[in-house]
């Protein structure tokens, strides 16, 4: 079939995150091919060039720890379509053969008329690794991969029809916080133009009242010799020489008023 | 004669009134930094968190140079009218002292409002957010102020829900990547308290998570504060410079 299968074009938050990715839905892509007992399964295989596998450990430390290191080279080339269901691999067995099988789902569910959700999300089963279920189920993904994915459409004898393999999925890898720095770069300009006016303030002050003090102590010094300027008001005003006292009335004359004598 | 009698009388008249605009101002820095001691904003806890309380530091100083501010104001004026040189002297020392504390204050406001980035929010968060062994009971005040928040200003993370993603945290050792690309609190909540579309929300589908950043809900509340105390006390001190100015003046003209 020349369908590809994608993840969804719209921008969700959440289309590909560090376990799972969302795939669009196939709508009508099985029409005419698929018969009512038909199941379409999602092939999940790691792409081409795909070194090696990691295992995280659950420790967010600065690098991930590795559990096995296998080498899943060309997964999505060397797939061989399973034959009947019981062939189909499951999703335990995707470290081992770097491919599983998955997303198990009635054909009629693909089919243009199906109302139905337009997303489909590989990963989002938590319960998956959890016992030894020989069940197909949607676990996370335990590798940021890439993967690539196709449809198959399996009836009872076998797989009647496949999409193409899709472009490489690549979930993300998540950074450690103790690469976060908290810090600004630089002081913001705000506080430059507070610190600087103010520091020059600060300064101005030191220096009229240390200007002001020191001129008096000069003043004080100066004050026995030839002061000038304001410190001559001082040395005046200590040295305060009364006006002249009138002159004492000539004895004999008993007059109040001076000028005033009888001539005698 | 008369003439530079006019000028004396103006230059205490202004010098009054300095006086007396630096009094009420006093009072007012006082009111604003007992407000802002007293009255934590929500995210309160998360600066506690940081160890940088700066701004507490700040607003006390600003309690006790609007009080002497005040008290000094009202020397000063006494200072003038009587033309005291001895008054003025102590009036004139005492306010450098004040100055120089008011300065502090100011710049250290200034300082913290400015090393508030959305990385130390975002660090703290992705350390401490549901810390599975909290070491304190501050790391427990860190998941409650944080569900508080989320909650109340319909925001997620500190940028986005995608710092969830971005980084490994605290939250991720202990909620699996496909259950919880980013907490339920970051979900739309109906009025139970369950999400809307869990799936939805999961997928980032707009409508069902809330798609924006809590740093600005955060950072409103810390911004007024800071600028508050920083800006009123430049501008506090930019009035008293002027004041001094004119008093150092007008005191060398005092003769004894």
């Amino acid at each position: 079939l020349p369908y590809v299968p994608q993840v969804p074009p719209m921008a969700l938050l959440g289309r590909v995150t560090a376990t799972t990715f969302a795939l669009e839905r196939p709508r009508g892509v099985f029409d005419g091919h698929a018969d009512a007992s038909d199941s379409v399964w999602l092939a999940v295989a790691f792409a081409n060039g795909e070194r090696s596998l990691f295992l995280w450990q659950g420790t967010w430390g600065p690098s991930p720890q590795p559990l096995t290191h296998h080498l899943c080279r060309a997964a999505s080339a060397a797939f061989r379509n399973p034959q009947c269901r019981a062939e189909v691999p499951l999703y335990q067995q995707l470290l081992a053969a770097c491919s599983y099988m998955t997303l198990e789902t009635a054909a009629a569910e693909y089919s243009c008329s199906a109302p139905s959700p337009a997303v489909l999300r590989v990963g989002g089963d938590t319960a998956c690794g959890d016992q030894d279920r020989q069940d197909p189920c949607n676990g996370p993904l335990p590798s940021p991969g890439p993967y690539r994915v196709k449809f198959l459409l399996m009836g009872c004898r076998g797989p009647k029809a496949e999409t193409r393999w899709s472009e490489p999925i690549l979930l993300r890898t998540a950074l450690s916080p103790s690469t976060i720095e908290p810090a600004p770069a630089r002081p913001g300009s705000a506080l430059v133009v507070i610190a600087s006016i103010l520091a020059s303030l600060g300064a101005a002050l030191a220096a009229a009242v240390l200007g002001a003090l020191g001129a008096k102590a000069w003043g004080s010094l100066c004050h026995r010799g030839l002061g000038t300027g304001a410190f001559i008001r001082r040395s005046y005003r200590s040295h305060h020489i009364p006006p002249a006292l009138p002159q004492p009335p000539p004895p004999g004359c008993g007059c109040s008023p001076p000028g005033l004598c009888p001539s005698a | 004669m008369a003439k530079s009698d006019d000028c004396v009388h103006i230059l205490q008249g202004l010098l009054v009134f300095g006086n007396v605009v630096i009094g009420m101002c006093g009072i007012a820095l006082t009111a604003e930094c007992i407000y802002v001691v007293s009255n934590p904003h929500g995210a309160y806890p998360l600066l506690k968190a940081t160890e940088n309380s700066d701004i507490h530091a700040a607003a006390w100083i600003g309690i006790f140079v609007g009080l002497a501010l005040f008290a000094l104001s009202i020397l000063g004026i006494i200072g003038v009218i009587k033309a005291s040189r001895t008054l003025l002297l102590v009036y004139i020392i005492l306010m450098l002292i004040t100055f120089a504390f008011e300065m502090a204050s100011c710049i250290t406001a200034a300082t913290h409002q400015d090393s508030l980035t959305p990385n130390v929010f975002l660090k703290q968060m992705l350390e401490r957010y549901q810390k599975s062994e909290p070491n304190n009971n501050s790391d427990n005040e860190v998941t409650k102020t944080w569900n508080e928040l989320m909650l109340q200003n319909h925001c997620c993370g500190v940028n986005g829900p995608s710092d969830w993603q971005e980084y490994t945290s605290a939250f991720r050792l202990t909620h699996s990547d496909a259950d919880y690309p980013w907490p339920r609190a970051c979900c739309v909540l109906d009025a139970k308290g369950l999400p809307v579309n869990l799936d939805g929300c999961k997928l980032g589908v707009s409508g069902y998570y809330n798609s924006n950043g809590c740093y600005d809900a955060i950072s409103g509340p810390v911004n007024a504060h800071a600028w508050g105390v920083a800006w009123f006390g430049f501008a506090i001190l930019c009035w008293t410079f002027c004041v001094l100015l004119g008093t150092m003046f007008y005191w060398s003209g005092i003769e004894y």
